[in-house]
């Protein structure tokens, strides 16, 4: 075979092949527009115009219906035109059904056209339509996606049919979504060929596709089919203002809740941090108000109410260190009881307890007269004090010791802390230096010098024996406050007729109970 | 294609041709709006009276152009050609919406019809804004109000708007 007949033969077969090709593409686009239109148009035959110059009709019949194309006719008529028949092909399709085509190479628009169609003769479709407004175009072609260089947006452009005349006439619909979404948005444009998206999220795969029609106006048509979709990733983005402001704004609502929820359960969050350390303040009160009614057993004339020992005047200088506890050897009676504050050495406990244990203790005894036995008893039997005396040696017994002192020198004196204590049953004495003996109190004429003493300081429980003539007091120190009351004189006997000097109290005090005497300023 | 001004340069020089006469417009009117705009309300206006009883009262026949276009047929034709036939259909049509304006009594129908004789005129001075003459073309005859509207409505749709979208004067324009 010669050079010229290979040549021959190679373009005869790029020619076949180029054609079988666009045969093969022609095919599908056919297939594609058929189905359209079975489903788009429902009068028959159904017709659409590709270009300028061509009208392709078809009809469908189902499988029991068909029959050769031969059967078949195709009449058409131009407006005051003659009319022309055109020649019929058909073509199977699905479900057994078979399509018949016809296809017309010249036409005439904007004039009306009348078709009709015959089977052996019998007219089985009419239709009288407008070639320009029959048109179905293909897809646009070249679809491409690029950046605007602007976050957010995507320019997709492409290329028009190729349509003499109808350029301006074509409208195009632009559909974008996210990858993988079946969601999405279309936007229209007019008579352009090519359009930027806008408000797209940034880092954002989109895919985009688009179709055409005419507008309508001179010429008209159906939808074309879809393009296939193109794919572009959109600019990633700055954060977005708006975003931040709203995740700042979400920030501080939550932050105020929590400060809310704190808030109404501080009281619970409180109580288990810092636990409320328990104070024996309770114990003492019922204490004092046992001892209170006690006194207003005893002494009637005195002040008993539990108010009266609430006194917040004078800082003491000196606490009251301990309570009475009773012991066996007095069994008429012992002491009351009283509240006290160690001065700093003792347990908190065991002073409870020798509390609950001498209140115990002077439940028993006859509540009237003990008091006053009980000093009989200290003055018949001045014996040393021992650890079955009255007192017990390792408490503190505090009294105030009045001295001839002037009313101002007095409170600077009384103020200090250092106070000595004087011997508790000293009478007449003026008061010593001695810190080894029970607080006393010395009765004056006048204003005195006041002091206090503590039984610290005989560890062998010996209490050197005062004479009688001395006023003891009893003092309650819940902690909180000192609480105060002015006991008789340590001569018994002369209960009633001595003077008994009693402090100032700014509590509220009855008068009927007021006591006899000028009052005796206390300072500590 | 179509660029310039736009309709209001058109409106603008209408009613300065109904008030003194029919001056030549200064620059060539290629918007295409123009022309989808009298196209819309003719269809508009032909709808309207479609169902019109006894014809709106309009009796006889009207002389009116064809409106067919073959695109290979009309390739063939130069564009004075062309301009010739839609410059003599245009005033066809003018003539029969001027006698059917006297026929009807409908103040609506009138309305509708003073609008497309607007038009018409309006559109000839798009025409002569393009340089095209007036020449006698192939004519038909319709017998109502319709028909003549109907053909009215092809009229502009198609060899009008063929010629004012390939008018010479336009390209230079656009050029």
């Amino acid at each position: 075979m010669t050079n010229d007949n290979l040549n021959k033969l190679l373009v005869f077969c790029v020619l076949f092949c180029a054609q079988k090709t666009s045969i093969v593409h022609g095919a599908q686009a056919l297939e594609t527009k058929v189905a359209l239109l079975l489903h788009a148009e429902p009068e028959n035959p159904k017709c659409f115009a590709e270009g300028m110059s061509d009208l392709t009709c078809f009809w469908e019949e189902d499988e029991e219906r068909t029959g050769s194309a031969d059967q078949y006719s195709f009449i058409y008529t131009y407006q005051n035109e003659n009319s022309s028949e055109c020649s019929i092909t058909a073509l199977p399709a699905a479900g057994g059904k078979r399509l018949y085509f016809c296809r017309l190479s010249q036409t005439q628009l904007f004039v009306p056209l009348d078709i009709r169609v015959f089977r052996d003769d019998l007219l089985i479709h009419n239709r009288s339509l407008f070639i320009e407004l029959v048109f179905l175009l293909d897809p646009p072609a070249n679809l491409t996606l690029t950046s605007t260089g602007t976050q957010g947006q995507l320019k997709a452009s492409w290329l028009p049919p190729s349509l003499k005349y109808m350029g301006d006439s074509m409208m195009y619909e632009v559909s974008y979504a996210m990858a993988g979404s079946h969601i999405g948005k279309v936007e229209e444009v007019q008579a352009s060929s090519e359009l930027i998206l806008r408000g797209l999220q940034s880092g954002t795969k989109y895919k985009v596709r688009i179709r055409v029609k005419l507008d309508g106006i001179s010429y008209s048509g159906y939808w074309s089919a879809w393009t296939d979709p193109v794919l572009m990733e959109t600019m990633p983005g700055d954060l977005d203002p708006l975003i931040v402001s709203l995740s700042l704004i979400i920030s501080l609502v939550l932050t105020l809740l929590s400060l809310l929820v704190l808030m109404s359960h501080r009281r619970f969050l409180l109580k288990k941090i810092w636990p409320i350390i328990p104070t024996p303040e309770s114990k003492f009160q019922v204490f004092i108000y046992i001892f209170c009614e006690w006194l207003g057993h005893s002494t009637g004339g005195l002040w008993l109410r539990p108010a009266y020992f609430y006194s917040e005047e004078f800082p003491a200088p000196l606490e009251v260190l301990s309570e009475v506890s009773l012991g066996p050897a007095l069994p008429s009676s012992a002491l009351p009881p009283k509240a006290s504050e160690a001065l700093g050495e003792e347990d908190e406990d065991e002073k409870l307890k020798r509390v609950d244990s001498a209140l115990e203790g002077w439940r028993e005894t006859p509540q009237e007269h003990w008091p006053m036995d009980q000093l009989r008893a200290i003055h018949q039997h001045p014996a040393p004090w021992t650890q079955s005396s009255l007192l017990e040696s390792h408490d503190a017994y505090v009294t105030l010791n009045a001295q001839n002192h002037s009313g101002e020198e007095l409170l600077d004196d009384i103020l200090e802390e250092t106070l000595p204590l004087q011997v508790l049953f000293a009478s007449g004495r003026t008061s010593s230096e001695s810190r080894s003996d029970l607080g006393s109190f010395q009765q004056s004429s006048g204003l005195g010098r006041l002091s206090s003493q503590s039984s610290f300081e005989y560890p062998n429980h010996t209490w050197p024996p005062k004479g009688p003539g001395y006023t003891y007091m009893a003092v309650a120190d819940s902690g909180v406050s000192m609480d105060y009351s002015p006991m008789s004189s340590s001569k018994i006997d002369d209960i009633g007729k001595g003077v008994i000097y009693t402090n100032e109290y700014k509590n509220e005090i009855p008068a009927h109970r007021r006591p006899i005497g000028t009052p005796i300023p206390f300072a500590f | 294609l179509f660029s310039g001004t736009g309709p209001v340069v058109v409106l603008l020089t209408v009613l300065q041709w109904a008030g003194r006469g029919l001056p030549s417009p200064v620059r060539p009117i290629c918007d295409p709006r123009v022309l989808d705009r009298f196209i819309m309300e003719a269809r508009d206006t032909e709808t309207a009276l479609r169902g019109c009883k006894a014809g709106c009262g309009v009796t006889g026949t009207f002389v009116v152009p064809l409106t067919n276009v073959d695109f290979v047929v009309w390739e063939t034709k130069d564009t004075e050609e062309q301009a010739l036939e839609v410059q003599s259909g245009m005033s066809l049509f003018g003539q029969a919406l001027g006698a059917v304006r006297e026929s009807v009594s409908r103040v609506a129908v009138q309305i509708l019809i003073d609008n497309n004789k607007s038009n018409i005129h309006s559109l000839g001075q798009v025409l002569r804004s393009l340089h095209i003459q007036h020449k006698e073309v192939k004519q038909s005859r319709v017998s109502s109000l319709s028909e003549l509207l109907h053909v009215h409505t092809n009229f502009l749709r198609g060899k009008v708007r063929l010629l004012l979208t390939n008018a010479p004067a336009c390209q230079q324009n656009s050029t």
